[in-house]
């Protein structure tokens, strides 16, 4: 990877940093809701910026795929569609900051996933063109974390523009991308960085990738998971869980959702919006007939893991999960990805075992 | 007796009953809670077989109500032979509660399940000890004598200690539950195994509700989009309600579309407030809706408020009794009508 500049900002000049990035930019950065839940959100006061954390609760997904998202409104004489108002394509331009490089590397994965096929979703690409995304490197990843297993890192520079590292008092503060290199330009006043600062980053990286306590072993995980679909093991696997949509709200690659009209007969006006949808819910995938291919919980379940698993390895060449154990964490009957994945890879082995003894 | 040697008690006396019953073959399974794989949740599995009743505990993180896995929509215990299962249940006080709720509506059967008893001394309110602790990660939460020790790294990566008075960070339906142990009024004996009691009234004051009752209209509709606003539409709350078992949620409905979906607060308001009032008169006050909300929502408050206007109009508590009635699937010639607007 090349790095492009390496300069150094100083701790005490963050907020002077906000100030002057956010008048030509949203910015948005982690802080704390009325609840004490540490979200992504634009700054309205410094003061409420947290640089210090773990990770935050829920991803930024939300800033560049938003759980509500207008597509188009339109007219009606009363029975037929008179004039469709598509949304006027703004460049709202936004920052976001503190970005771990995990979510960073879900917005990849969500713009290669937006980009693949037949029509590109506009949507949310343009927004993701016009964004900056400034990671922060995570010297303390929790017990759930295994980003490293899904070839991420808890310094994972890759999908930011600007990176930086904790130096105590200072932030290295390392250019990555073209579009970084255009922002330093609005922040000259950034001093060069030393070589015994890049030295220390480096160290605090190589220290924070031996804090993993685990490691999942992914690497054939399209083979084991091949000719599962059938497998009676995913029962009990669900055994627990009970259908709610945090695993899928809370994950930062998952990007189904629903499309809703929504019709205001006094007014003869609509809008046509896209809100979240989770593969847990029961309406998901049920048909117009009536019929629903996945109509309990064990199908969706599947279908959960199945799409991060092998479709995505299938269709795309990349795995859907960026390993920030955010929906091991959340889920209320502590359905553990991770034991799910281990107990389908035992099942295998166990099973070619039985094969060969035969 | 210390919480912790309480824990010990039930945790041996689930053990012990239900191996009983699996060698006997009064049940196929036994529905119950095993540990769970981070601190902060005890999870729940299907138990078949008597060798593996070691997996069941007890340790006041679990907060779950297990009567919602008798009444998915799709039935997920299933005998492969099509052959109804029996089926024994790890009942809290307001498991038992929610049981008895069913069975006035018709969805369950007492001669399929066993109830194992249990006198229930709480769960730790969760969401209370992550938000006073801050931005640190819990490695381990312990009853220890009459505390609740947990463990946890801060920022700086130093692992240290907390303790907080176990009765104190009780979870605030169970500092307001008048049900620890469930009640066997007009159960059949043969459903019931364990601790039980008998239960014909229950004086509940509500003073949990005096904050918010003094709240006037406006403040009361601030409070609600304040604490909405947080609301991300995952509807676990839904989810983990043993009432809510409709084919269809409401907010499910789309043909037509009943309700909105989106983020916007009054859409969020409506499926909550109506919701809600779907459960008025039936809430159990598991507090398992609260529990599981990932935003830290208390949504069990509303339905609370709904318990005490069942309560003080007609005098029924959800689930204590199954030969009564509950009050809104029944009426009575002397109902009082003042709400009916005169022609």
């Amino acid at each position: 990877m090349i790095i492009l500049k390496t300069k150094i900002l100083n701790k005490n000049d963050i907020g002077k940093l906000i100030i002057e990035l956010s008048e030509d930019y949203n910015f948005y950065a982690p802080l704390k809701n009325e609840n004490g839940i540490l979200i992504f959100d634009k700054v309205f006061n410094i003061k409420d910026v947290i640089l210090d954390y773990f990770n935050s609760k829920f991803p930024p997904k939300e800033i560049l795929f938003p759980r509500t998202e207008e597509l188009f409104k339109f007219k009606t004489d009363g029975k037929n569609i008179i004039e469709i108002i598509n949304q006027p394509r703004t460049d709202i331009k936004n920052i976001i900051f503190g970005i771990r490089g995990c979510d960073a590397h879900a917005f990849n994965l969500m713009e290669k996933f937006f980009k693949s096929g037949n029509f590109q979703d506009d949507l949310f690409l343009i927004k993701k063109q016009n964004s900056i995304l400034i990671g922060i490197g995570c010297n303390l990843p929790k017990s759930t974390c295994f980003c490293t297993s899904v070839g991420g890192d808890p310094f994972n520079k890759n999908y930011t523009d600007i990176f930086l590292s904790d130096l105590g008092d200072k932030y290295l503060f390392e250019i990555i991308s073209d579009a970084g290199k255009k922002l330093l330009d609005k922040i000259e006043w950034l001093v060069d960085a030393k070589e015994s600062d890049i030295k220390n980053a480096e160290n605090l990286a190589k220290k924070s990738r031996t804090l993993f306590k685990q490691t999942l072993d992914l690497k054939d995980i399209n083979t084991i998971l091949d000719n599962q679909f059938n497998n009676t093991l995913w029962n009990s696997l669900t055994n627990n869980c009970i259908g709610c949509g945090n695993c899928a709200f809370i994950c930062p690659t998952c990007t189904c959702f629903d499309v809703i009209d929504e019709f205001y007969p006094s007014k003869n006006i609509g809008r046509r919006i896209r809100v979240w949808d989770s593969c847990q819910f029961d309406i998901y995938t049920l048909h117009a007939s009536g019929h629903n291919p996945r109509n309990n919980k064990i199908p969706r379940f599947r279908n959960r893991i199945l799409h991060k698993f092998l479709y995505y390895p299938l269709n795309y060449g990349f795995l859907g999960c960026v390993g920030c154990g955010r929906c091991i964490q959340i889920c209320p009957a502590n359905n553990d990805l991770r034991n799910t994945l281990q107990a389908l890879k035992l099942d295998k082995i166990n099973k070619e075992k039985m094969e060969v003894k035969k | 007796m210390t919480t912790e040697s309480e824990n010990q008690e039930i945790q041996n006396k689930i053990r012990n009953i239900a191996t009983e019953l699996l060698n006997s073959k009064k049940v196929d399974v036994i529905i119950g809670y095993v540990n769970g794989t981070i601190p902060l949740d005890a999870s729940i599995d299907f138990i078949w077989n008597s060798n593996q009743v070691n997996k069941l505990v007890w340790n006041n993180k679990c907060y779950l109500n297990l009567a919602k896995f008798l009444v998915s929509k799709e039935p997920q215990l299933q005998n492969p032979k099509d052959k109804k299962l029996n089926i024994g249940i790890i009942t809290k006080g307001c498991i038992g509660r929610s049981l008895i709720q069913l069975y006035t509506e018709n969805k369950i059967d007492f001669a399929q399940i066993k109830m194992i008893g249990i006198n229930c001394n709480g769960i730790i309110d969760r969401n209370r000890i992550v938000k006073e602790l801050g931005e640190v990660e819990i490695l381990e939460i312990n009853v220890i004598e009459n505390d609740i020790v947990v463990k946890f790294m801060n920022l700086k990566g130093e692992e240290l200690i907390k303790k907080f008075p176990f009765s104190e960070y009780l979870s605030r339906s169970c500092k307001n539950c008048k049900i620890k142990t469930p009640s066997s009024t007009n159960v059949p004996q043969s459903s019931c195994y364990g601790d039980f009691q008998n239960v014909s009234n229950v004086e509940d004051s509500f003073n949990d509700l005096n904050e918010f009752e003094k709240l006037n209209f406006n403040e009361r509709f601030n409070y609600f989009e304040k604490m909405f606003k947080l609301c991300t539409n995952c509807y676990a709350c839904r989810e983990a309600c043993p009432m809510c078992y409709c084919n269809l949620c409401f907010i499910d409905q789309n043909k037509p579309t009943w309700f909105g979906k989106t983020n916007n607060i009054y859409d969020i308001m409506a499926f909550h407030i109506t919701r809600a009032i779907h459960l008025a008169g039936r809430c159990v006050d598991c507090g398992a809706c609260s529990q599981s909300c990932p935003a830290g929502i208390d949504l069990n408050l509303i339905t609370r408020k709904l318990q005490k206007i069942v309560k003080n109009r007609f005098g029924y508590t959800a689930g204590i009794d199954p030969k009564i009635k509950p009050p809104l699937t029944d009426f009575k010639l002397d109902d009082s009508e003042e709400f009916m607007l005169e022609e």
